[in-house]
């Protein structure tokens, strides 16, 4: 049953990675441009999660297989000041949709949540086990 | 030989097959909750009833035989795919409450189980010690 604390904690840093990705999108929101200095907006980033297949060394669970962009159409914006608007004075802003995020870091929080609770109950059970030593 | 006829008397291994099933199933269930975000994933579980039949039947078995004859290390859970929840978008059919709620009573039955396992042992050292409990 040691195991399942295994299983709990790969849950765990899933879910936490999901959470940075979800914090990353929140604070570029507005990026206009990318690290080198191009007028590239920021793109949302997502996770997506894969089961882990058991090993003989390895516990079963959960891990993030990969950290996608999403494709989906920039935000226009009509801001002719701008230094990276176009020569139809719009600007392109990135692809966030600031409530999906919030809905998104809400239901990894409860997923968090649920694999703590769950990993309380597995240290409950173990210790309930261990007291037939005693 | 007498170790283990003492052993095997009442219902110890009835409840050891318990503990390994709910150890199991914990494991089960743990997997579930974590792949809750898991596209495509499909929920796993021990089926309770099943495994509580066999137990039924295998102690049935054991009230015509003599001590030490049935044994009950061969009963397992069953492996099912319960179709419980919404299916969602992303082919995953969780449903975060029924997990809870299954490993909560699961939790439970686990620490019942070791508290009758333990009164057991505890009546054994007490007949052993020739031990009014």
């Amino acid at each position: 049953m040691f195991d399942t604390l295994d299983i709990g904690a790969s849950g765990l840093v899933a879910q936490r990675i999901r959470m940075d990705t979800i914090a990353q999108n929140i604070l570029n929101v507005n990026t206009t441009r990318n690290e080198k200095g191009e007028p590239i907006p920021y793109r949302r980033r997502f996770v997506v999660f894969a089961p882990t297949r058991q090993a003989r060394s390895k516990a079963p669970g959960v891990h993030v297989r990969e950290i996608k962009q999403d494709q989906g159409a920039f935000r226009k914006r009509y801001e002719p000041g701008h230094p990276d608007a176009g020569p139809d004075g719009y600007v392109n802003y990135p692809n966030i949709d600031l409530s999906i995020e919030y809905v998104n870091a809400l239901e990894a929080s409860r997923a968090y949540e649920a694999n703590i609770t769950m990993m309380e109950t597995t240290k409950a059970m173990l210790n309930a086990s261990l007291r037939l030593l005693a | 030989m007498f170790i283990s006829r003492l052993l095997n008397q009442g219902n110890a291994p009835l409840i050891e097959q318990l503990l390994e099933f709910t150890a199991a199933r914990h494991k089960l269930l743990a997997e579930n909750i974590v792949n809750v975000s898991t596209p495509g994933y499909v929920q796993k579980d021990l089926s309770l009833t099943k495994f509580q039949a066999r137990l039924r039947e295998r102690v049935a078995m054991r009230r015509n035989a003599p001590p030490g004859a049935v044994s009950f290390d061969d009963i397992r859970g069953e492996l099912e795919h319960p179709r419980h929840g919404i299916l969602f978008h992303d082919r995953n059919n969780r449903s975060m409450e029924h997990l809870m709620s299954e490993q909560a009573k699961n939790a439970l039955m686990h620490q019942l189980a070791v508290e009758l396992l333990r009164k057991q042992y505890s009546a054994l050292e007490n007949a052993l010690k020739e031990r009014i409990a």
